[in-house]
């Protein structure tokens, strides 16, 4: 029983460090913007076909092929504020109503799922796993594919947070989150940290994306489940609170790992949400949310 | 004059607020500008700063117009604004508020000399760079705040009612402040609801109601008016 116990805490680790990197770069998005990106789970997803297209299509090496995943998501997250985002707010106002960004990025999601479905098919890609072969615990066996999924994503997390508490820009995204106005009065243009803010969000997705294809193949609507507990882990952590997305993550992810051993694995989906609830209950701002005024 | 505003119809959506102002602030100048609530004063600043794009009118800083442009390119231009309430990063701390006071320098040392010389003119802060700058006194953050937009040395600073909410030992202070960068040579264009602290500490008074220009002229010149003193200053003053 206790080697099950820690072969599954194992695993949930691993999948919490996936969830991390998917779950801050949502957080990030909202906590700079004040929007939900739906479309999130599609720059997941395109970075998991940018890295089958490196690796499968073009032969090149795995890293390569992580490496395309992030960076493609990243440079199409370029393009989301200043086509989507921006002319909706010259057109309403300064900040209209978030329903309607809500609405914005559905449209992007069915957008970009659709473009999935027409350029790569409804097939399942599979991608070879990056590394092959197992750590040997005696009593279970980690494969080093997973290994190299939680150093990825933990190196990915720390590089984010020394970027966002050491550099300029990072420090800019930081104080455009908590005072735009204050921000623009100290020189931040607003629209650049904007773009940068979705930007890091979606190549986290793709980073997310390209480095458990081999786990979950490929296939347009792969993103769709991480996306909705994406926003369970969100509020659980606190919305827009970074550190908060991060304790949420691998939270839920161990305990949902974890619970198979009490419950039918059909369920397994349903504790995010669950875990969401009972904390909402009791501590309604988050685990590191900010209380309300009053 | 440094700063010219000329005919400014500006406002909050297709609300109006500002129905032709027009001010000057000359170099080294302390220019006030006062009025009953809701005449507009804030959003005078707010328009010079660019959080407001002006319906009509000119706004120029030694000659060159400004209206139109964002408060980051205006900041960019010598103009340094410190807000009435929330202009800090409160979950920053002290020394990060003043790193981000110098965003727009990109010279690292330049950067650090600036901070240095805040934290020579501002001892209390050198002391408490590491404490979150949410985590202040009132009085402290509106001169944090104020320390803040002095790294960036500009050549005029709006600000929103310094004395906002602030006990007298922290209004001495701030108009102390005040008064010796100006000593220095910083303009500065004030909106204030203490008219006794403010006429003390202006070269110049602008009066504004409900949107409009009704005085323009020395704090004596006020003063001695009796319709304008009784209207905006009460009959006691004097």
């Amino acid at each position: 029983m206790l080697e099950s116990i820690v072969e599954f805490l194992i695993l949930g680790i691993v999948l919490g460090g996936i969830y991390a990197l998917f779950s801050t770069g949502l957080s990030l998005i909202f906590g700079v913007l004040d929007v939900i990106n739906v479309a999130h789970g599609e720059f997941f997803a395109i970075g998991g076909y940018l890295a089958f297209a490196a690796i499968v299509l073009l032969h090149l090496p795995a890293a390569a092929g992580v490496a395309a995943g992030a960076v493609g998501a990243f440079l199409l997250g370029l393009a989301v504020y200043p086509l989507l985002i921006a002319p909706l707010k010259r057109r309403f106002g300064r900040q209209p109503q978030g329903s309607l960004f809500l609405v914005l990025t559905l449209g992007l999601s069915t957008f970009l799922q659709s473009s999935l479905l027409a350029i790569g098919g409804g097939d399942y890609l599979r991608v070879p796993p990056y590394l092959r072969g197992i750590v040997d615990l005696g009593f279970t066996g980690i494969s080093n594919q997973r290994l190299l999924i939680l150093a990825v994503a933990v190196l990915a997390l720390v590089a984010l947070f020394l970027f966002l508490y050491g550099h300029r820009q990072g420090m800019a995204i930081r104080a455009v989150a908590m005072n735009p106005d204050a921000a623009q009065a100290v020189g931040v243009n607003l629209t650049m940290i904007f773009t940068l803010a979705i930007a890091l969000g979606t190549g986290l997705a793709g980073l997310a994306g390209a480095l458990i294809a081999p786990l979950f193949n490929v296939y347009p609507a792969v993103g769709f489940t991480f996306t909705v507990k994406a926003f369970a882990i969100t509020i659980l952590g606190g919305l827009g609170n970074l550190a908060g997305a991060l304790l949420a993550s691998f939270l839920v992810a161990i305990v949902e790992t974890m619970s198979v051993l009490v419950i039918p694995s059909e369920w397994q989906n349903v504790i995010a949400f669950v875990i969401m609830i009972a904390v909402l209950l009791v501590r309604p701002q988050g685990l590191l949310g900010r209380a309300p005024a009053g | 004059m440094i700063l010219t505003v000329d005919d400014i119809h500006a406002g909050y959506g297709r609300l109006e607020i500002l129905r032709g102002v027009s001010l000057t602030v000359g170099g080294g100048q302390i220019a006030a500008i006062i009025g009953p609530n809701g005449a507009g004063k804030s959003t005078v600043l707010k328009t010079i700063f660019g959080y407001l794009r002006p319906f009509s009118g000119r706004i120029a800083l030694h000659g060159e117009r400004l209206d139109g442009s964002r408060p980051d390119q205006i900041m960019r231009r010598g103009i340094g604004y410190v807000a009435q309430a929330g202009g800090l990063f409160t979950e920053m701390t002290v020394h990060e508020n003043l790193v981000m006071g110098g965003y727009s320098l990109r010279d690292r040392a330049a950067l650090r000399r600036a901070i240095d010389a805040v934290y020579e003119g501002f001892p209390l802060f050198r002391a408490r760079r590491r404490q979150l700058a949410g985590s202040l006194s009132g009085g402290e953050q509106r001169i944090l705040t104020i320390a803040r937009a002095l790294i960036i040395e500009p050549t005029l600073l709006l600000l929103d009612e310094p004395s906002a909410a602030l006990s007298p030992r922290f209004i001495t202070e701030v108009y102390e402040t005040l008064g010796r960068l100006n000593s220095q040579g910083m303009a500065m264009l004030i909106v204030e609801q203490n008219t006794g602290v403010i006429l003390d500490a202006a070269e110049r008074v602008f009066v504004l109601d409900m949107g409009a220009s009704a005085f323009d002229g020395t704090p004596a010149e006020l003063l001695a008016d009796d319709r304008i003193r009784r209207l905006y200053l009460g009959s006691d003053a004097a």
